[in-house]
């Protein structure tokens, strides 16, 4: 029997309402919070009259204010009760197991092809993004918890975010109108692979992956994608197999030199004319905005997101044979980039591109 | 699967925990406050859930628990109000209990 007192078991109702306190506390903090911490940084800017130039100056002014410490609290610590609190998606998604792995057992309703043999790289175990006690690879049932815990990631999704994958979409199609074939990479649970292959379906949509259990849960919610487990540093696609590479919040998650391999190989997957188009974070348009996402970064436990944006994209595109290069601020909601939208919002930038 | 959930377990060696106040004391207790209004939350949400389906079932007349006290109840749970109080604020007189080094 269920007994709510029980100490080990955690009731469903009693999951959803600590869930939705969390996400409540969120949505509290992107507007709130960061609303307040913006106008007093703006205040301390102009009483002083000089403008910060570099994330440093941000940091010696906000650094002592205590409107930041909480902010900075509640950013780590909601996201570490919304994994690992007592109502946490780890203690839930523990307790479900048996549940969870009766529905893997299910034939998925696309292609999957697992590659049990791909070794992890070190950098992608060595840190658990997101604060998900051991990341989206290491547990058969961590593509359910981080599918839980991305329906939440952006917590004002309800009122501004609901089509911004309507708009990602609609950015790939004016780049290449009628791709024949179509690599995502990284595609994990399938959420932006899902809408790509209703978008364009003609396309062959191919989608890879490092982790075996996000691609589980991927090829039981989206049909017409072949999902594989693969490192999208080292396809086995031909040269010149495909239209159009993309990704999606894919390159923050990795360091440097394996994004430079991954760009690298959707040029040799591309064939000339070719595009790639990427959704991912670099644009930020002052130093405040820069603070603020490096510092998220270390509290969200994403350490690629700083080395990220500080990389010239362009440059690095320029040499590996791509022409046309455009980086631009990507708005997933309208309104999102005017100066009076004053809530926290992720940097979303797109990096389009044309094989050479 | 790569490795099962244990081995990613053991694999775990927690690091000391970030911190933001001035004195870490505040970081953690504000851990317990969030932890405890959690719990707030879902008694809360509980509770409505129940009153909700007693009220569907009939077993009570919502208008009756909504309704502002008489002043009979009131004046009878002034001294249970009074006892919560007491044990809430006890640790702010800073006093001991029972006799014994001070520091």
């Amino acid at each position: 029997m269920t007994t709510f007192n029980s100490p080990r078991r955690i009731d469903p109702r009693s999951f959803a309402a600590a869930q939705s306190f969390i996400t409540g506390v969120k949505i509290y903090w992107h507007k709130d919070l960061f609303g307040t911490l913006r106008s007093e940084y703006e205040h301390r800017v102009d009483v002083s009259g000089k403008a910060p130039q570099t994330v440093d100056d941000v940091e010696k002014i906000v650094a002592g204010m205590t409107t930041y410490r909480y902010y900075g609290w509640f950013e780590r610590h909601m996201q570490k009760f919304k994994y690992a609190g007592r109502y946490g998606l780890i203690p839930w998604h523990q307790q479900e197991r048996e549940r969870l792995e009766k529905e893997l057992a299910q034939k998925p309703i696309a292609p999957l092809e697992l590659d049990p043999q791909l070794e992890m790289p070190r950098y992608y175990v060595n840190c658990d993004i997101h604060q998900h006690p051991g990341g989206v690879w290491s547990d058969p049932v961590a593509g359910f918890v981080y599918e839980r815990a991305s329906s939440t990631t952006t917590p004002l999704a309800g009122e501004l975010h609901a089509d911004m994958h309507e708009r990602f979409t609609r950015l790939l199609e004016e780049n290449c109108p009628a791709p024949q074939r179509v690599l995502d990479m990284g595609c994990g649970f399938g959420k932006s692979t899902g809408p790509i292959a209703a978008h364009f379906p003609q396309a062959q949509v191919d989608a890879v992956d490092l982790a075996a259990p996000v691609l589980e849960v991927a090829a039981r919610r989206t049909k017409n994608v072949r999902f594989r487990q693969m490192d999208a540093t080292r396809t086995d696609y031909p040269d010149g197999h495909f239209d159009l590479v993309t990704s999606t919040m894919l390159l923050h998650e990795m360091p440097p030199p394996v994004i430079e391999k991954t760009l690298a190989e959707a040029a040799r997957v591309l064939h000339p004319g070719g595009k790639m188009v990427h959704l991912d974070f670099h644009n930020l348009r002052d130093p405040f905005a820069r603070f603020i996402h490096y510092t998220h970064g270390r509290r969200n436990n994403e350490p690629f997101m700083e080395p990220l944006a500080e990389m010239d994209i362009a440059a690095l595109l320029g040499k590996l044979g791509f022409k046309n290069v455009k980086i631009e601020p990507f708005a997933e909601a309208e309104g999102v980039l005017s100066p009076e939208f004053r809530a926290w919002r992720f940097p979303w930038t797109t990096i389009t591109a044309e094989r050479v | 699967m790569h490795s099962p959930a244990p081995e990613a377990a053991a694999l775990f060696k927690p690091h000391p925990e970030q911190t933001f106040f001035p004195d870490p004391a505040l970081d953690r207790a504000m851990g317990v406050v969030m932890a405890l209004a959690t719990e707030v939350y879902v008694l809360r949400d509980r509770l409505f859930a129940l009153e909700r389906l007693l009220a569907e079932s009939g077993t009570f007349d919502r208008a009756r628990l909504d309704a502002a006290p008489t002043p009979e109840e009131a004046a009878a749970s002034a001294a249970d109000r009074d006892a919560f109080v007491n044990g809430l604020l006890s640790s702010v007189l800073a006093l001991q209990a029972s006799k014994g080094a001070t520091s």
